[in-house]
């Protein structure tokens, strides 16, 4: 069995899955996360919350997401906070 | 005249300077560190955070405050904010063990800091009492002994420890040692002012290490 992955790399894969998939669908973007449906909803409504993603609704009253700036800042700063936890042992 | 003639004729000045030195670092490590955990949502950045935030704060009450309200009212204020950054900066290596990793609502106010806040509220109380600082000392030196401890087994056991071979660890081990002449600064030297100046130059370190580090990894 795998290692469980951290929160903050749960919430990259989310992050970049939506970067790489532009306006991805819900569906789509769970299968991607491999979370489970209840996780997948935890994290999603988290990262709404703090403005790390968008919903966005087309014409056809279909869901998608979308980055926010403080979501494309996240990942660009992933490296950074990564090392930051490492380093000081966080 | 040497040095420490020299810093001990202008004291005062001394004094603020280093205390203000201290502030400005507490001030960039807050900022630098509140960005990230704005970024990150992470837990152990956000008590970091908050460590030297109460630094920050105990610096201003000693150097800055105790100008206008005196000693009396200073010291235990001191002592409470001390006691708590130390034990902000423990829980961030900690916290991990004893917290979910979404955290909680307040990192300022729960169960668990308020923990911190009682302990700290107790140590002030019974030195303000006995009018010592031993308790305080002696508290640091254990918290800083556990810190030091888990930060070497943490650097340890990193798969991806590269550039900065253990200087967390370092600075834990520096705070230990500053604990130690704190309070062997009363108890053998008899609050020897240049034994108080290599103390002053030992915190001075400490909080230079952590600045070096925020700044180095936070790279901006």
């Amino acid at each position: 069995m795998g290692k469980k992955r951290e929160r903050l790399v749960v919430i990259r894969d989310i992050l970049k899955s939506i970067q790489d998939n532009r306006n991805i669908k819900p569906t789509r973007l769970l299968y991607a996360s491999n979370l489970s449906p209840q996780m997948f909803k935890e994290y999603i409504n988290e990262l709404i919350e703090k403005k790390f993603i968008a919903i966005d609704i087309d014409k056809k009253d279909k869901k998608t997401f979308s980055l926010t700036k403080k979501g494309y800042d996240f990942l660009e700063e992933y490296r950074v906070i990564e090392n930051f936890i490492d380093n000081f042992g966080l | 005249m040497d040095l420490y003639s020299f810093v001990l004729g202008n004291r005062e000045i001394f004094k603020l300077i280093y205390a203000l030195f201290i502030l400005i670092i507490c001030v960039i490590i807050v900022f630098r560190t509140n960005r990230l955990f704005q970024l990150s949502l992470h837990q152990g950045i956000r008590y970091f955070r908050n460590a030297f935030f109460f630094y920050g704060l105990a610096f201003f009450s000693r150097y800055i405050l105790d100008l206008f309200l005196g000693h009396h009212i200073v010291d235990p204020l001191f002592e409470f904010f001390i006691i708590v950054a130390g034990s902000f900066l423990l829980y961030s290596l900690l916290w991990k063990k004893i917290e979910s990793e979404k955290g909680t609502h307040s990192s300022l106010f729960n169960s668990r800091i308020l923990i911190f806040y009682f302990m700290a509220i107790i140590i002030a109380l019974i030195d303000t009492i006995w009018s010592t600082m031993y308790v305080m000392f002696f508290s640091q030196i254990v918290l800083f002994l556990f810190a030091s401890i888990i930060s070497f087994y943490k650097f340890k056991n990193n798969e991806k420890r590269k550039k900065f071979p253990g200087f967390h660890f370092l600075a834990m081990i520096l705070m230990f040692f500053a604990w130690i002449l704190n309070l062997l600064a009363p108890l053998l030297f008899s609050w020897n002012p240049i034994a108080l100046i290599n103390i002053y130059f030992f915190n001075a370190v400490f909080f230079l290490v952590f600045l070096f580090g925020a700044i180095k990894i936070s790279g901006r």
